[in-house]
């Protein structure tokens, strides 16, 4: 695969981070013992809500961009998206999730996020 | 069973022949088989497939066909391909010539300068300047990704953009470049990295056209 390279950043591993994905989509096996049912439906619940949260956030940056918010509009906006940050932080690290585990892909359509 | 693993010209160079290929001429068009491989999809076989298909591509073009299109034996290859006579021959025009580079693109400025906990000199940051911050960033991004597909677009034939996979990775997209252009490609890829140091690319290739063999 090396000899396919034709460009690299020096900080190649960078690029690595979803490397073993070939095995995960061969092996894929459904694993029906409590804990992991806790923790799918954990990672199921926690991807739509960031993908609200990233919704949501991507309205209020055209809003801010577009100058319509006053100075105190603002600022409640970002302390509530920092909040909402930091609790799907928190979650996440509690189901033992990575930031990568919380996309669904959905095969021919692509990754949900 | 045989495994129909490429469409190509008819005729066209010998095939390879290392790896128990067959063709299958059909009205202008070549199906390329192999015997079916007898075991599960496993990681040795997909790259057993993707060596074939290199192998061919060094000296032919081709429409790759997608792993697992297996059919009872060389007449029903040539049904299957005479069905699609008209369709394959343009998709084989539409990449006559050119190759696939694939292009990633990930952020390497630090993502952490928009997070939640973050404190500015012993003081929890506002509100305001979290959400600024981060609307800064990210128009930082999409302007560096505008700037980079642009011309890159300009010197391939055609370009398919995959959606992105968060949270670093800002765009991902496989390119139809022919074959003489794929040196000045990389080049201006070197450059667009020069240029770009909150971006880091990664450009591999010459790949067979497996973006563009469908429209």
């Amino acid at each position: 695969m090396s000899d396919r390279v034709l460009h690299a950043p020096p900080d190649l591993e960078l690029f690595a981070a979803d490397r073993p994905e070939i095995e995960d989509a061969l092996s894929r096996r459904i694993n029906a013992d409590p804990e992991n049912v806790q923790r799918g439906l954990a990672q199921l619940v926690l991807t739509v809500v960031e993908l609200l949260r990233q919704i949501m956030e991507r309205q209020a940056l055209r809003r801010i961009d577009g100058d319509t918010l006053s100075e105190e509009q603002v600022e409640r906006l970002g302390r509530t998206f920092m909040e909402l940050d930091k609790r799907l932080e928190e979650l996440r690290l509690e189901f033992g999730l990575d930031e990568e585990d919380l996309n669904i892909n959905l095969g021919p359509l692509g990754n949900l996020l | 069973m045989i495994d129909l693993i490429a469409i190509t010209d008819h005729p066209g160079p010998p095939l390879p022949g290392s790896l128990s290929l067959r063709a299958v001429p059909v009205d202008g068009l070549t199906a390329v088989c192999a015997p079916a491989e007898r075991e599960d999809a496993t990681v040795d076989a997909l790259w057993r497939r993707e060596e074939t298909i290199e192998a061919l591509m060094a000296d032919r073009d081709l429409l790759p066909v997608r792993y697992g299109t297996r059919l009872e034996d060389d007449a029903a290859a040539a049904r299957a391909v005479t069905e699609r006579r008209a369709e394959l021959g343009a998709a084989l025009d539409r990449v006559r010539g050119a190759v696939e580079l694939s292009l990633r693109v990930i952020a390497a400025d630090d993502p952490g300068e928009a997070r939640a906990d973050d404190e500015t000199g012993g003081r929890t940051r506002s509100g305001a300047d979290y959400i600024r911050a981060k609307a800064c960033l990210v128009a930082r991004r999409d302007a560096g990704v505008r700037t980079l597909h642009e011309p890159l677009s300009t010197l391939a034939r055609a370009s398919v953009k995959r959606p992105p996979r968060p949270p670093l990775e800002l765009l991902r997209v496989a390119y139809l470049v022919d074959r003489p252009a794929v040196e000045g490609f990389t080049a201006l890829v070197a450059r667009a990295q020069r240029s770009s140091p909150g971006l880091r690319l990664l450009l591999t290739g010459p790949w067979p056209p497996y973006s563009f063999a469908e429209r």
